[in-house]
């Protein structure tokens, strides 16, 4: 399904595929990481002797301590701070802020104090630092535990964001992230947390600011991030059969993202859509869109289709979070009126 | 307090107000560009801190203290001028004129930048003392908070996470009256902001912020505490600053008059010191030569170049390069 580069440890080389879920996969990293970074620690709410609310984190505790997996009280932002402290001094924490939507209590610490350690002292120092989130919506969190805020910190210099789709992803890119020197926002979708996929065991990273080719096509390109990538995938095999050929990008890395891979696919197919679940003003689709326009905009032969949340919060009743949130349903209407509006 | 250790402290106070005073001459002229906030009035405090924390140690600097960052910068580094040329946004300074007066850093000389969103750093030093705690060093984290930053909520998460963990932090609070121009008894539960510290369970304390001579020992017997591993230390220096609001002053007449003429930390060393015998003359020299010191700083910022432009665009990511215009 990926084409995750696999970089080959010679001291621990990766073995043969297994089925595992996403949460599996993550746990994995951590275990790993931990093994292989005796400074990196895990901290956040209930990460301890729980192993996590999603469970990301079992048995860690058992394995390593409470001096390296360390359970916090309701301190989102001094949960931060002391990452963004132990980072500029070298060590590697790995936070978990347990819903995406309390990202706006350690903001600051995020915003104005990771992301810029390192340019506003010149080099002197870095944040070599994971913030693990659980985000997105599609099964009744509400309006405070299912949001997508990738458009939050999308307009931040200095921080990475990453946003795996699936399980074998998730895995490679939270050890890249544990081993990148720039402050790392993961973006984990709770919606994903209990797929299945293809994961190879042992160590192996999968590379940063890499989009990946889901799948060939030759007629549109759909740029998809998290949950979004499942759909399309399942979108191109629906379009497939009425003679539509579908590339799918997953985009993999938010910020800084792979403009290269999706320039390049957009110019062979001249179509493209671009999918994420974040509401539409400001957020990733608009960048795409806009980015696609302006320089692939002779290769174009119809406009740019956006497939994004509504322009709502969040509401808790079931079908009206249908109502509001995308699905296999818009992705393929936005690539038919696309490839409409070209013919 | 034996003599020789007063005369340094009094030196290090006179390089701090021939520091701040050359500075906002220089910031009157137009020289400095962007915004300053003054640390005189407060020299004893900063004294103080400075003459115990080593460079192995870490301080979070607020925006009051370029005076404690030079003093660090020339004590540990021996090229204080670096502090100079940094608030005058040149390549020479210690960040490559990248952070200004709010955000001067270097970490050999244990000063890990001001977060000029103020207080930030509370939850920060968290971190900086936890690593210390791993590692199994004896290094103190620093925090150096102005009352007005108590109202933050990182304040109280900090002190509760320093607790419950038994962190190396010194939390230095000055409290010198006002935020801006909120007393500090009308913003807080407490005019006495160890009032709110207490509850956390550590050792905490208050000091004259002016007195050389009690601060100096009382941040001693903290930092000692904090080494041994006992745990989070807080420690409130009740000072003033001279500096008013930006349209001017709004205090009373009488407080100005108190704090100015008769509780001035230099002249309070000034008199203690000549009590203990030092000549007068001697005490005019140690100005003197610091005045003539900072002059030069200010001449070497001056004369520094501006930033390449190319810093504009550097150190954005470790790993990824920003595209320059
Ligand atoms: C979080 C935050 N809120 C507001 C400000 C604006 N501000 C700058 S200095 C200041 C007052 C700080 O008071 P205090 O901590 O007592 O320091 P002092 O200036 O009195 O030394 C304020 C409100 C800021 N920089 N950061
Ligand atoms: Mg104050």
């Amino acid at each position: 399904m990926s084409d995750s580069t696999t970089l080959a440890d010679p001291a621990k080389p990766a073995k043969k595929p297994r089925k595992t879920s996403f949460t599996k996969a993550l746990n994995d990293a951590l275990d790993i990481g931990m093994e292989r970074f005796p400074e990196m620690f895990l901290i956040g709410e209930d990460i301890g002797e729980m192993g996590g609310d999603f469970a990301v984190t079992k048995n860690l505790w058992a394995k390593y301590g409470a001096a390296r997996v360390r359970d916090t009280p309701l301190s989102e932002a001094a949960i931060i701070g002391t990452c963004v402290g132990a980072a500029m001094v070298g060590m590697r924490p790995v936070a978990e802020i347990m819903f995406a939507d309390f990202l706006g209590e350690c903001y600051d610490q995020i915003v104005n104090n990771a992301a810029k350690v390192h340019y506003m002292f010149d080099g002197q120092f870095t944040a070599p630092l994971v913030i693990r989130t659980a985000c997105g919506g599609g099964f009744g969190g509400g309006p405070h535990h299912s949001q997508s805020v990738e458009g939050w910190f999308l307009n931040v210099p200095g921080i990475v964001i990453v946003a795996p789709s699936n399980p074998a992803d998730a895995k490679g890119l939270l050890l890249a992230s544990i081993e990148s020197d720039d402050p790392v926002l993961f973006l984990e979708h709770k919606a994903l947390y209990r797929t299945r996929g293809d994961v190879a065991e042992g160590y192996y990273t999968t590379p940063l600011g890499k989009a990946a080719i889901a799948r060939e096509g030759t007629d549109i390109t759909v740029v998809a991030t998290m949950r979004m990538v499942p759909m399309a995938l399942a979108a191109a095999d629906e379009l497939e059969a009425e003679g539509i050929s579908v590339e799918v990008i997953d985009l993999r890395t938010i910020r800084p993202y792979d403009a290269e891979t999706i320039l390049e696919s957009v110019a062979k197919t001249g179509r493209a859509v671009v999918a994420n679940e974040a509401p539409k003003i400001g957020g990733l689709g608009a960048e795409l869109s806009a980015r696609i326009h302006e320089e692939c905009f002779y290769d174009l032969k119809a406009p740019v289709g956006r497939v994004d949340g509504l322009d709502t919060p969040i509401p808790f009743s079931v079908p009206l979070e249908h109502e509001i949130l995308p699905d296999q349903t818009n992705i393929v209407s936005a690539i038919r009126v696309t490839i409409e509006a070209g013919r | 307090m034996e003599r020789d250790t007063l005369l340094g402290l009094y030196s290090d106070m006179w390089l701090i107000r021939a520091f701040e005073q050359a500075l906002e001459r220089e910031f009157e002229q137009g020289n400095v560009p962007g915004m300053l906030h003054t640390g005189l009035g407060q020299e004893a405090t900063q004294a103080a801190l400075a003459s115990h924390l080593k460079a192995t140690d870490c301080f979070f600097p607020d925006h009051r203290c370029h005076g404690i960052n030079a003093l660090a910068q020339q004590r540990h580094r021996g090229n204080g001028e670096r502090i100079m040329a940094e608030l005058f946004g040149k390549a020479t300074g210690v960040c490559s004129g990248k952070g200004g007066s709010l955000h001067s850093a270097d970490p050999a000389a244990g000063n890990f930048g001001d977060n000029a969103v103020e207080g930030s750093y509370m939850a920060t030093v968290l971190g900086v003392a936890l690593a210390s705690q791993l590692r199994g060093q004896p290094n103190v984290a620093c925090a150096i908070i102005g009352d007005g930053t108590v109202g933050r909520g990182e304040f109280h998460e900090s002190l509760n996470m320093a607790a419950i963990w038994n962190l190396p932090v010194l939390y230095a609070c000055v409290n010198n009256g006002y935020a801006i121009s909120m007393p500090v008894g009308q913003g807080h539960a407490s005019a006495d902001i160890i009032d709110l510290a207490k509850g956390y369970g550590f050792a905490c304390d208050q000091v004259d912020g002016n007195d050389i001579v009690a601060a100096h020992t009382k941040v001693g017997a903290a930092i000692e505490h904090i080494r041994q591993g006992n745990g989070p230390y807080f420690l409130e220096f009740k000072t003033w600053r001279w500096q008013g609001i930006f349209a001017g002053e709004f205090r009373p007449e009488a407080e100005v008059k108190y704090w100015r003429e008769d509780h001035d930390p230099i002249l309070m060393a000034n008199e203690v010191l000549q009590s203990m015998g030092v000549d007068i003359a001697k005490l005019n020299a140690t100005e003197q030569s610091q005045r003539n010191m900072i002059e030069e700083w200010i001449a070497f910022a001056k004369e520094s170049p501006s930033p390449d432009l190319a810093k504009a665009t550097a150190n954005v990511y470790v790993s990824w390069e920003v595209a320059p215009k």
